[in-house]
Formats: structure tokens, C-alpha cells, sequence
């Protein structure tokens, strides 16, 4: 059984965005008002010289016990049996409660004035409806066999993508090995979306 | 140094508030009106202010979110009942049904009763509805299984009042939210409103002198419901002053705002409590402190919603 997940290493991040400009346009998301599939942020740590400057890629974690969907009152939010949380964006009526329910701030809106904005500023779009909107971590593509754009982009490889039920995938690997860790796994929302921290090597 | 950022959330505001609040002051509203009918005393006044005003709240509240819903044709599968089948974990759903039948039975269980008041009858579209076979047949069937109607729209009312809390409830980043005694609280408050909005409308539309004895029950009850609310709300101060961040910082918002102190606190329940105490107790020489404390029970009802709804923090690590 396929189970997929990520691994992101904060140390490599160089906060280039690259990762958020290739799902833009892969997954054609409303940039216009600021709204990502993933995200970079950056926040400035320390002060005087012990200063840094930290580069946190967040995305959907592809939770085994998502809470958005067991929230969604209409079945728009589903799980693949690879462990892939999806949207259907024609069975989605948009009343956030996925939104309210993430603990990791992944998702976002999609409105019927972004769908006329998109066909502008795509040319071409995919999508016909509104609805919630978040990570699919790129399905499309890994169903062809392809890595998710945000990480066959990364300069710095700080993006590995893989699958866990295959132990000699470096991706399983990492996180056997307890090198990486899921992000507040304290809610009970079994994560799928790993960290290799950083503050030590900083601190 | 604190690399964790916490903020609260800009997606339900005011309007999500404006649901919770009339969705269960209209459901408890029902479910009250029809219980004093069924097990009090035969009251057709005051089931048709009840039924049809909680009727129109609850329609005000379904509005409310419909209107603010991103794409409003997909509604139909949570109107669709199979709904509680393939999702039974969503709260919307379970509420969207509840709200539905509790719109239905209520109705229903108005039926025989506007059908012998003038003020109906003589409607010009309303007056010919209560006429047709249909309405005829469900007012007939409704005076023969009353109890069994009445039931069906309490179940639903008290689900709608229970379900506005337990739809907080699901999202666990929020401390404030995600904690057993949010459901307990809106539970509590939905029915304190309802207690107070039929005081209001017996004290200035309905207005007869022998309705005093259930005046009189139904002020007893807000108090005992209010000093409830209170004792929730201390202990949520308690619950949230320490074990997580998020609790923290909500009572931090909370307890530093002066629109949830002296608002919500001092004039929608300390004032109102003291003032029906008041009333349970020695009385009131007229009716306007009466209509007074509802009034503002149901101003701090909405406000409840409304601070509970902004000060859910969420922290991210990044």
C-alpha cells in the first residue's frame, strides 16, 4: 500500500519561493490576493548578531485523522487510499468549516469573483466552480509518476517527497530514523507532512 | 524566543455569530413554546408567536449562512437527509437536517391553531393555504398524535441549540473552542435567550393576566439558567488561564475586553439576573423591568457568539 509524505529540511530552505511560484502555476491558485497552495513565510529570530533569519514552508499535511474532513458536511473533502486529501470542488458549497477546522492554516478560498480573475490571469482554467481550495500535493502528477511541482522545483532539495510504506524510500527513511517530525501531532491529526529542525543548528 | 505565531481568524465573523445566535434562540424558542402547550396548559397564543417566530429566526439564521456560503447551488447535498449517512461526523450536517425538521414539525404544530384564528384565516394567501386539503390533513393529524408532533420539533429544537456548540467543538486548534463546555454553554445560553425573548413577547404582545403564574416559571428559569451561564463561564476563565497557549491568549482577549466585561458580562447577565431575581422574588409593580432584563439577555446572548467567535487563537509554528 502506497502512503505518501513529505519532508521538509528547514535548514536547506533558502526562502526563494520557488516552490510557491511552480504550484501557482501548476495548480493555478489566486495569487492576486495573496492566497497559496503552499507558503513561505519568514520570520526574523535572535537579536543583535545572533540574529537569523528562519524560512517555514507550510502546505496541507495530509493528516491520517483529518479534522477538515470529518467537519465537511457534504463529502467535498475526501482521502485517497495513498493517503491523499483531496477536494471535490463541485460537491464543496464554501462554508469554511475545513478552514476553521486546520490546525495548519492550509486552506483557502476560491470565489466566483477569483474564478473570473483566474481565466484572465491563466489564459485557460481549470476549474468551473468556488469552493475551498488547499494542497493536493499535486495528485495529477504523482499519479503519472511525477514529484509534486513545489518539489521538483526546489533548489535546494529541502522538499523530499515519498512514500512511507516503502522502507528503502529515502523519504521513509528520514523518518524512521526520527529526524524529522510531524508539526503539533498533539491534536491527533496524524500528519503526513514532516520537519527536520533547524533551531539546533542555529541556536 | 518565540518562534510560534498566534492570531485569530477572519473567515467566520459576525455572521457565523448571527447563526449560532438565532439558530438556537429560534429552536429553543419552539421547543419551549410547544412544551408549555403540552405539558403546562393549552396555550394557542403563545405557540404561534413561538412557532412562527422561531420559525423566522430560524430562517434568518439558514439565510445567513446560505448567503455567505461560496457556492450556494452544492447546498443541496446537506438538504438532502441521506446526508446524516455518508457524512454522520459533520456537525453542519446534522445541523442542517435538525434546523429543516424543527422548521417542518414546528410548523405543523402550529397548523391547528391558526386555523381558528381570525387574524389568519382572514390573510389573503395565508387564509387560503390554512384552507387547502393538505394543511387540512396535517392540522387534523397533528390535534390527533400532538404529543407525538410536539416531540418530533422539541428533539430537533434541543439538537439545533446543543449542535451550535458542538459545531465550535469540532475544531481542535482552538482551546477556547474545542473543549466540552461549549456545547454545555450554548446549550445553556440558547434556552436562557428563548426564556427571555417569550418574556418579552407575553409581557408586550400577548399581555393577559392569566399567563402570570407562567411568567413567573419562565423567570424562574432564566435565573436559574443565567446563575448556570455563570458558573460555565467562570470556569471556562479557569480552563483557559493556563494549559495551552491558544486558551491563554483567548482569555487574555477576552478578559481585557470591556465589551465582554461590562457588555456581555454586567448587562447581559449580572443585570438581567438581578433584576429577575428581583421579579421571581417580590415582584415588579409593572412590566417594564421585565421586558427590560429580556432585552438585554438577549443582546448578551448574541454578544457571547459574537467574542466567542473572535477570540479563537490559533497558533502556528512558523
Amino acid at each position: 500500500m502506497t502512503h505518501y509524505a513529505m519532508v521538509i529540511d528547514l535548514n536547506t530552505c533558502v526562502g526563494c519561493n520557488a516552490c510557491m511560484a511552480a504550484c501557482a502555476m501548476e495548480n493555478q491558485t489566486p495569487v492576486w490576493k495573496n492566497k497559496w497552495r503552499t507558503y513561505v513565510p519568514e520570520k526574523e529570530i535572535g537579536s543583535n548578531e545572533m540574529v537569523s533569519r528562519r524560512f517555514f514552508p507550510h502546505l496541507c499535511n495530509h493528516c491520517d485523522n483529518p479534522p477538515c474532513l470529518t467537519v465537511c458536511p457534504t463529502g467535498a473533502t475526501y482521502k485517497r487510499p495513498d493517503g491523499i486529501v483531496m477536494i471535490n470542488p463541485e460537491l464543496c458549497m464554501g462554508c469554511r468549516a475545513c478552514a476553521m477546522a486546520c490546525p495548519y492554516d492550509a486552506r483557502y478560498e476560491v470565489t466566483y469573483g477569483d474564478i473570473r480573475e483566474g481565466k484572465e490571469f491563466y489564459g485557460e482554467l481549470q476549474r468551473t466552480s468556488p469552493s475551498m481550495d488547499k494542497c493536493s500535493f499535486c495528485a495529477h502528477r504523482v499519479d503519472k509518476g511525477m514529484k509534486p511541482a513545489c518539489v521538483q522545483t526546489c533548489v535546494g532539495s529541502a522538499r523530499l517527497f515519498g512514500d512511507l510504506d516503502n522502507s528503502s524510500d529515502p523519504v521513509a527513511q528520514i523518518v524512521m530514523s526520527g529526524a524529522a517530525q510531524p508539526l503539533m501531532a498533539h491534536f491527533g491529526t496524524r500528519p503526513n507532512v514532516y520537519y527536520i529542525e533547524d533551531m539546533k543548528r542555529k541556536g | 524566543m518565540d518562534t510560534m505565531t498566534y492570531t485569530t481568524q477572519s473567515l467566520w465573523t459576525w455572521w457565523i455569530a448571527m447563526y449560532l445566535f438565532f439558530g438556537g434562540l429560534g429552536a429553543a424558542t419552539l421547543s419551549i413554546s410547544f412544551l408549555t402547550d403540552m405539558y403546562c396548559r393549552p396555550h394557542p397564543k403563545l405557540v404561534m408567536w413561538g412557532a412562527l417566530s422561531g420559525v423566522v429566526m430560524l430562517g434568518i439564521s439558514s439565510a445567513v449562512l446560505f448567503g455567505h456560503l461560496l457556492h450556494h447551488t452544492a447546498v443541496i447535498h446537506v438538504l438532502n437527509p441521506l446526508v446524516l449517512v455518508f457524512q454522520p461526523h459533520a456537525w453542519i450536517a446534522w445541523g442542517t437536517q435538525f434546523i429543516l425538521w424543527m422548521m417542518v414539525w414546528g410548523t405543523i404544530y402550529a397548523f391547528p391553531y391558526m386555523r381558528v384564528t381570525p387574524l389568519f384565516v382572514n390573510m389573503p394567501l395565508v387564509g387560503k393555504i390554512l384552507q387547502t386539503k393538505i394543511v387540512v390533513w396535517l392540522s387534523d393529524t397533528c390535534m390527533k398524535y400532538r404529543r407525538v408532533v410536539g416531540w418530533f420539533a422539541t428533539i430537533n429544537g434541543i439538537g439545533t441549540a446543543v449542535y451550535t456548540g458542538l459545531l465550535l467543538q469540532s475544531f481542535p486548534a482552538v482551546a477556547l473552542w474545542h473543549n466540552p463546555g461549549v456545547p454545555l454553554l450554548f446549550t445553556v445560553s440558547a434556552f436562557s435567550t428563548a426564556f427571555a425573548y417569550l418574556l418579552v413577547i407575553m409581557n408586550t404582545f400577548i399581555r393577559d393576566e392569566t399567563d402570570q403564574d407562567l411568567r413567573h416559571r419562565f423567570e424562574l428559569f432564566d435565573v436559574i439558567l443565567i446563575a448556570t451561564e455563570l458558573v460555565i463561564l467562570f470556569s471556562f476563565f479557569n480552563f483557559t488561564l493556563s494549559g495551552s497557549e491558544s486558551g491563554y491568549r483567548s482569555a487574555q482577549l477576552l478578559w481585557h475586553d470591556m465589551g465582554w466585561l461590562v457588555g456581555f458580562i454586567g448587562f447581559g447577565l449580572l443585570v438581567p439576573f438581578l433584576l429577575e431575581l428581583k421579579g421571581v422574588i417580590r415582584g415588579w409593580s409593572g412590566r417594564f423591568p421585565s421586558v427590560a432584563a429580556g432585552v438585554l439577555v438577549l443582546m448578551g446572548g448574541y454578544m457571547l457568539r459574537h467574542y466567542f467567535m473572535y477570540a479563537g487563537v490559533y497558533a502556528y509554528p512558523w
